[in-house]
């Protein structure tokens, strides 16, 4: 059978390791709006973060940006509404996790204006890829679901 | 192996997580379906398992009568009966049968009136017949397979990418991952304890790994979180363990054996040779133990 190895893990030099906070832009605004509706030829801007999508004079859906933030977590994410209102698709544009109070610092939150996918941003490591402890997206739900309420169905 | 292709990163939260997919090895508007259709794949696993969604096989099943056949999805009769075989061989370690318990501790809803935990330890909770039948064995009992799902959708993802000709790539639903196609990637494991900070890394190629710790909100650090492994020998959390990671060449045992681990601790190890996985896990005073097979993961004390 196979033994199990002690690995050293001493608290303290735990305790003064680099985090694998790490932030990345997955899409802009423009590129996820095209991948959301490729045969749009028209977005209306119905406020600042929201617009109507036309195709040929035709309403074909809802746009609409927002984000979350929080202590150590800001997040874009954009929710594609088709003509009934109903949610076709939420991506995430930026996420940045990040640990020591950055998140809540605009020049920290600056850096990252313009950086695009191809230009990946890592923070604190080179390592993109965590598993661990299963992220919580129920902040992202809870705005997902009041933009609905907001644009969707029932919505203006 | 030279990338001359595209490659692309995109995310979208599902199963409750945030689940990111990297593909390359194709041309960028070919990889950019080919990623949606995988994400598609994993939306049709939660559909079909979710606990929470009132249509799912698994509500169907939870609703019927005991001793009611229902007819369910291949998917899900897969997971069943991979499950159903970790149980065996996990000595009722691994256990779908949980969720009356993590209802009580109000992790999961109360829609299925679920009482208990009805059925024995290693007895299973639910039976197959042909023609994609299954149908709970015991009364009282309600299934949960928030402790496999997830690991599942991960394989199917992975598999939808490379039919559309995806090379290379990562899925990794909130660190359930599996890393796709030549190359290798590291993967840093978060500290249990201090999910801001990572406790170790490995590399992966061709393999699954998968952790299960106390849960994590990062918008709400601070909101009190428990651990939602339940030890099906006493109906209650896990109280001695901080986290388990495993590596195995499917994310779905990967997922599931992180359980196993977290329950029996050293006790994993045969239940693991058999699977063909890895695993290392913290204890709540801080020790890393790791399987002697597990040759490239390191701590960053080292």
């Amino acid at each position: 059978m196979v033994e199990w190895v002690r690995l050293a893990v001493p608290a303290a030099i735990v305790a003064s390791m680099g985090s694998p906070s790490h932030a990345i832009q997955y899409l802009t605004v423009e590129q996820s709006r095209t991948l959301s509706f490729p045969s749009a030829t028209d977005f209306v801007a119905i406020d600042a973060q929201a617009w109507k999508v036309a195709s040929d004079g035709k309403t074909v859906g809802r746009y609409i940006v927002d984000h979350v933030i929080g202590k150590h977590l800001y997040i874009d994410y954009a929710v594609t509404l088709d003509a009934g209102g109903r949610i076709q698709r939420v991506d995430i544009l930026q996420y940045r996790e990040a640990y020591g109070g950055e998140v809540r610092d605009r020049s920290w939150l600056n850096q990252f204006v313009g950086k695009s996918s191809a230009s990946t941003l890592r923070v604190g490591a080179d390592i993109r890829n965590i598993s661990g402890a299963t992220l919580s997206c129920h902040h992202l739900t809870e705005g997902i679901k009041r933009i609905v309420t907001r644009y969707g169905k029932d919505g203006r | 192996m030279e990338k001359t292709a595209d490659s692309i990163i995109r995310a979208r939260p599902l199963l409750g997580t945030f689940v990111e997919i990297t593909a390359w090895g194709a041309e960028g508007r070919h990889l950019e379906r080919a990623v949606d259709g995988a994400f598609a794949v994993i939306e049709r696993v939660h559909e079909l398992m979710s606990y929470h969604e009132a249509h799912s096989d698994v509500s169907r099943l939870n609703r019927a009568n005991a001793g009611v056949p229902v007819v369910i999805h291949e998917w899900t009769v897969a997971v069943l009966k991979a499950s159903i075989d970790l149980q065996d061989r996990s000595k009722g370690l691994f256990d779908i049968a949980v969720g009356a318990a993590l209802e009580h501790l109000g992790l999961l809803p109360s829609s299925h009136g679920a009482s208990a935990h009805a059925s024995a330890v290693g007895q299973s909770a639910v039976g197959l017949h042909p023609r994609n039948r299954a149908r709970l064995l015991v009364p009282g009992n309600t299934i949960d397979l928030g402790g496999i799902a997830k690991g599942f959708a991960v394989d199917q993802a992975v598999a939808a990418l490379r039919v559309s000709g995806v090379v290379g790539g990562v899925v990794n639903a909130g660190g359930d991952l599996f890393v796709f196609g030549p190359d290798e990637q590291v993967v840093a494991i978060r500290d249990p304890r201090n999910p801001a900070r990572a406790m170790a890394h490995t590399k992966l190629r061709e393999a699954a790994l998968a952790s299960t710790a106390l849960s994590f909100d990062p918008v709400a650090p601070d909101r009190p979180s428990y651990c939602s492994v339940i030890d099906p020998r006493s109906g209650a959390p896990v109280a001695t363990m901080s986290g388990a990671t495993v590596r195995a060449p499917s994310c779905m045992i990967a997922d599931a054996l992180t359980k196993v681990i977290m329950i029996g601790g050293r006790d994993a190890s045969e239940v693991l040779e058999h699977y063909g996985a890895s695993g290392l896990f913290m204890t709540n005073n801080g020790d890393v133990l790791a399987t002697a097979d597990w040759e490239d993961v390191h701590t960053l004390a080292a």
